[in-house]
Parts: C-alpha cells; structure tokens; sequence
C-alpha cells in the first residue's frame, strides 16, 4: 500500500490524492454496474422460475451474457426526442435520475474502515440526496409533452414524496436508539446487547426491537423507487409505462440504471440499519464485508418476490397506505421507543 | 471536516459523468432517422388534440404542502432524536427532555389529525 | 489561493449565475430549475462554514420539498409572459422602493463589520464537535420555548393549507367491491307468492 501511495505520488504529484478518490470511487461504482446489469438477469431468472418459466437461457452459459446483449441493443438504438418536448430538459432528466441514486453510496460503509467519506452526518446526507431524486421523473414527465408520461409522473411524485415521510420517521426513530447520524456507528452500536453477549448477534441488531420500522422502511423503499406492487406510476397496462414513455435507446437505459442502483441502494440502507450491517450473525464467525453483500442479496431478493406475487395496488390505497397506516404507526413506534428508553427496561444503554 | 467532503464532490461528479456518458454513446452510435410519425408524441392512435401540460387535481398541490411541512417537522426532530442517548443517560434531564418532544409531536399530530378529519388525505 | 477559497469562489460564481438567471429565464420551470441549483450551491457555501447541518437540511428542505412544490405549481399554471408583463411600468416604482430597501438593509448587514455594529467574532468550532450533537443538546435545554412555538407555527401552516386549498371530498360515484361480494341473493330477489292472476 505504501509503495503504491508513493509511486503514485511520484506519477501525479500534488493531484495524487483526487486521483486516489477518483481510483476508490471506480472501484466502488464499477462493481455497482455489474451489480445492476446482473440484477436485471436475476430479476428475469428469479420471477421466471416462480413462475415455472426457465427466463433467458440463450445468450451464453444459462443466458448470463444476457445484460451484456440488452445493453449492446439499447446502445445502438435511436434516441427518439418527440417533437412537441422541450429537448434540453428531455436530455438532463435521466441524468438527474441517476446523479443522486450514484452520489448517495459515496457515504455508504463496506465494513469499519472501508468508507469513501466518512462524514458525521452521513444518514442525513443520504436523506437529502434521496429527495432529490423526485426531479428526474418529474421533469421526463413534463418534458415529454405526452399525457401519459405527465399522468406517470405525477402519480410517481406524489407517491415518492409519501413514503419519504414514513422513512424520515424511521430512521429518526433509528437514531434515537443508536445516538449517531453517523453509518459506521449505527452498525457498530447494533454489535451490543444481551443476545450479543450470548453470542447471538442477529437478535441484538435494529430488526428485533424495531421490527414495525424495518418493515415500514422496507416497504416504504420499495414504494420510493415505484417497484411492483406500488409501480402505479409506469402502470404498463394502463398508462403505457408512465414518466419514461416516450424515451427510447440509451436515455432509456439510464433510468434503468437509475432505478436498479436505487433498489441497490435500498437493500443496503436496511441492511446497514436494521440488520447490522457487516457483523456475523453469530459470535463465532468473523465479521466482514461478505456478510454485509449476503444480506443485500437477501434484501434483494424481496424486491424480486413481491413483483412476483403481488398484483398492483391500487393509486388510492398507496396513498392510504402511506398517509394513514405508515406514518401513525412511526409516530407512535417513535413514543413507545422512547418510553422504552426512559424506563428501566431500556436496552440501548 | 471538510476534507471529508471532498469525496462526495468527486462522486457527484462522477454520477453526472456516468449518466452523461451513456447518452453521448448512444448519441454517436445509434442512427437517427427521424419523421414526423415517430416524433410525435404518444397517443392512442390519433394525434394529440392539445397540450399535455394540463391544469391538475389540488390535491397534490395539498400532499406537497404537507409534505413540506412534515419534512420540517423531521428536519427539527434529527438533532433531537442524535442526544437523545445522552439525555436519558442524563438524570436530571430525563423527563423534560422527553416531554418536550412530546409536546412538539402532539402539537403537530393536532394539525395532522384536523387534514385527516378533513379528508385531505383520502383519495378516491 | 488556497484549495477552499477557489472552491468558494467557484460556488458563489454558479450562485450568482443561476440567482441571475432566476429572474432572466422566460421559460418558469427553467427559472424553477436554476432556483434549484441556487439552493444547492448555497448548501455547499454553508458546508465551507462548517456548517453541516444546516446544510444538509437545506437541500432536504428547500430542494427535496418545497421546490417539489414550486415544481408542481409552475408546472401546471398556464403562465401568459404578455399578461404578466402588462402591469411592469405600473409596479416598477413600488418594486424599486422594495429592491433598494432591501439592497440598504444588506449592505447593512454585510458592512457591519466596517461600520463596527456588531463587534463579536463568531466563535470558532472545535475540531471533531458534531453539528447536529450541538444543536440537539441546545434545541432540548436552552431553545425549549422557540421550539415549541415552532410547532405551533407548523401546525397554523398544516391547518391554513387544508383550509384554503381543500374544497371537501369529490362527488363521485363509484362501487365498492366489498359491498358488492358481501351481498347475498335474500338481499336482491324477493320471491312472492301471488295468485294467478286471470286473463280476461
């Protein structure tokens, strides 16, 4: 390590230290890619064989060249602007998409020290790039210039902007327990407790004592990045596929991009939140960063299996799940949590 | 601190560079062969009789405002929600520092409850 | 130069850019557009402050909703740029009072070191304080009451909001499917039994 600090010293002089970063965030987006692109084959292998269907089996080995194809066809597809969009808003709106999905992992831990920045109000930062993540969608939405793209984008706003107050409520209630904004910490205060001392870790994490939250978090995160059964806003059979309707080849694909490093980034927030993020399940086993990509696997996988098996919900019971049943319930999580943490029952010392 | 920050600058930058990216490649390869057919925007079969951008329901213009100020109402409750270890740790704090978020919560959830009854929240 | 100051110099140029073109841009969501980007290069003026907090809840705030909600509005208004600009000779001497008045006040306010009116020095911070911590510790002790009153004040926003804006349920019919899977033939069809009746 030190060799390669000076060597690169000697290449790059005073500039070396952003070539580093520019070298470590590379190696934390490249692998983002890959994961992204091997998602969208999983999705298709998962929900076909749910479906007692095999999914892509003919681009190479089991279809696993699949990604590679899908990614090579929309590149080499027209990027259609309709004439009646406004073009320069129509271009920036997927990148506005993808820009905060990408730029909220720059905070995201891998295991104790392995963190790009690490900033005392990392959740808060993640929180604040999260929102911004509603303008993409609703400026394809408008400058397409088509009513179903603008009906999309709508629903999806709304929508977005519901949810986001139950994971805001969440997540304070998280705070409350763990007494950091910061990620390293809030896993590392999930390492302690009565089962921990007993060696049996996974029951000491956020998931147990807060289970209504991880629930609501999840499920919240999966309506955040409108997912079956909540993807009322791309609603194929009824408003064509919504906000991104009249986009086409590579622009296309940058929502997809956008979307499935979000799903990503979902998985791993609940992991590093409730399920204690790299630290072993059990006493006996070290910690680590495998632990931490087992469990975005698993997190994973839900978002997979609810499309599978949930129809679409209805627009007013979204709404109606958000505003009526997943904000009261953090609210009052929020007044149980902390009577429990007043009273000599508390665990979070 | 902010030596910290630096990082993120550069991701953010890297994220814009990544969405950009794709779509110049796209730019450069794909072929354009544009016509009016294909331009036009998408309808059932017949061309658009007026502009999409229509005048909307003010029920989301209600949500957004809502929003905003449950927003806030998280925004106050962070820093809250940071010391709260450190209060219940604290004797003589305890209680007070509770009751008082308590209090705030209740004062909202007044207002909550009002939209609620109201049936600003419901959708049909 | 060092680092910090050319980063300060480059975000306060983008500020003045995009603040300029707030008020320039014919199109309003491209003005919408560059308000946005305003907040967030302030957000960045104010992380060179140290003052990480409330940056962060700068862009949360402003950026993640309220401009949702200029968004929304500006979206959907048919804005008429030859109606609005009617009455610009009518209101120009008014809104020059205004601009000058707050330009005074500013200038006031930045020159305050010059002029000698506030002679304190903004204390220091320490080198690994958390922001948030800080605030946190002084919202729940020393700022009980304006936090309270902060409710408050949420709570007239939450209930002027529903007022003013909500015009009560919509008239719509629709069928609930509850009902209609709940209802058993007895409800529906009465059979009745009647003589037969003779035809003439």
């Amino acid at each position: 390590m030190d060799t390669l600090m000076q060597f690169g010293t000697g290449v790059f002089g005073t500039a070396w230290p952003a070539v580093w970063t520019l070298i470590k965030i590379v190696l934390i987006v490249a692998p983002l890619m890959l994961g992204v692109a091997y998602l969208t084959y999983a999705e298709r292998k998962v929900i076909g064989y749910m479906q007692v269907r095999i999914g892509p089996n003919r681009v190479g080995p089991l279809g696993l060249l699949q990604p590679i194809a899908d990614g090579v066809k929309l590149l080499l597809k027209e990027i259609v602007v309709p004439s009646g969009a406004n073009r320069f808003l129509f271009v920036i709106a997927p990148m506005l998409s993808l820009a905060p999905a990408l730029a909220a992992w720059a905070v995201v831990p891998f295991t104790d020290t392995l963190v790009l920045a690490d900033i005392d109000a990392s959740l808060l930062y993640i929180l604040a790039i999260g929102s911004m993540g509603v303008y993409g969608v609703v400026l394809a939405g408008w400058a397409s210039n088509s009513k179903y793209a603008f009906l999309g984008a709508m629903r999806a706003a709304a929508q977005i902007v519901s949810y986001e107050i139950a994971m805001g409520f969440a997540l304070v209630v998280v705070l409350m327990v763990s007494g950091s904004l910061n990620l390293v910490d809030i896993v590392q205060s999930q390492q302690k407790g009565t089962f921990a001392d007993m060696g049996l870790n996974f029951l000491s994490w956020n998931w147990l004592p807060l289970l209504p939250l991880f629930v609501v978090y999840f499920i919240s995160g999966v309506a955040e990045t409108n997912r079956a059964p909540f993807d009322v806003a791309e609603g194929e059979s009824e408003i064509v596929a919504g906000f991104h309707v009249d986009y086409s080849g590579m622009a296309f694909a940058v929502f997809f991009l956008a979307e499935y490093a979000e799903m990503i980034l979902i998985a791993t927030l609940t992991s590093l939140l409730f399920l204690g993020g790299w630290s072993s399940p059990v006493a006996f086993l070290p910690d680590g960063i495998v632990w931490l990509l087992a469990k975005i696997c698993f997190m994973l996988l839900f978002f997979l299996w609810f499309r599978a098996t949930f129809p679409r919900y209805r627009y007013d019971h979204i709404m109606r799940l958000g505003w009526k049943v997943f904000i009261p319930l953090t609210v009052v999580w929020l007044f149980v949590v902390g009577i429990w943490m007043m009273s000599p029952l508390n665990i979070w010392k | 601190m902010l030596e910290n920050y630096f990082p993120i600058l550069m991701f953010i930058l890297v994220g814009l560079a990544i969405g950009v990216l794709p779509v110049l490649m796209g730019w450069l390869l794909a072929p354009s062969r544009p016509d009016s057919e294909k331009l036009s925007p998408y309808e059932c079969g017949f061309e658009a009789f007026e502009d999409a951008r229509m005048k909307f329901d003010v029920r989301y213009y209600l949500i957004a405002i809502i929003f905003i100020l449950f927003d806030l109402e998280i925004a106050f409750l962070f820093p809250w929600a940071t010391v709260f270890k450190d209060i219940v740790a604290s004797e003589p704090m305890r209680f007070f520092g509770f009751i008082e978020v308590a209090i705030f919560l209740t004062i909202i959830l007044v207002g909550d409850a009002y939209a609620w009854a109201k049936g600003a929240l419901d959708w049909e | 130069m060092d680092f910090k100051t050319t980063v300060f110099f480059f975000l306060s140029a983008i500020l003045i850019f995009a603040g300029l073109r707030v008020i320039t841009a014919r199109n309003p969501v491209h003005a919408v557009l560059h308000l946005i980007l305003a907040f967030f290069t302030s957000a960045g003026l104010w992380l060179l402050l140290q003052a990480e907090f409330l940056a962060m809840v700068l862009v949360m705030v402003y950026i993640g909703a309220v401009m949702v909600l200029f968004l929304f509005v500006v979206m959907m208004l048919d804005i008429n740029l030859d109606q609005l600009r009617q009455g610009f000779w009518k209101y120009l001497p008014l809104g020059a009072v205004i601009g000058i008045l707050i330009a005074i006040e500013m200038g006031m306010v930045l020159g305050s070191r010059y002029f000698q009116v506030l002679d304190s020095e903004v204390p220091g911070v320490a080198a690994n304080a958390s922001n948030t911590r800080e605030l946190g510790a002084l919202l729940s002790t020393d700022y009980v009451y304006p936090f309270e009153l902060a409710a408050v004040v949420l709570l007239v926003a939450i209930v002027a909001a529903v007022a003013l804006t909500f015009r009560g349920p919509k008239k719509t019919r629709y069928t609930d499917p509850a009902a209609q899977i709940r209802v058993k033939a007895a409800d529906r069809v009465r059979v009745v039994k009647m003589p037969v009746e003779k035809q003439d």
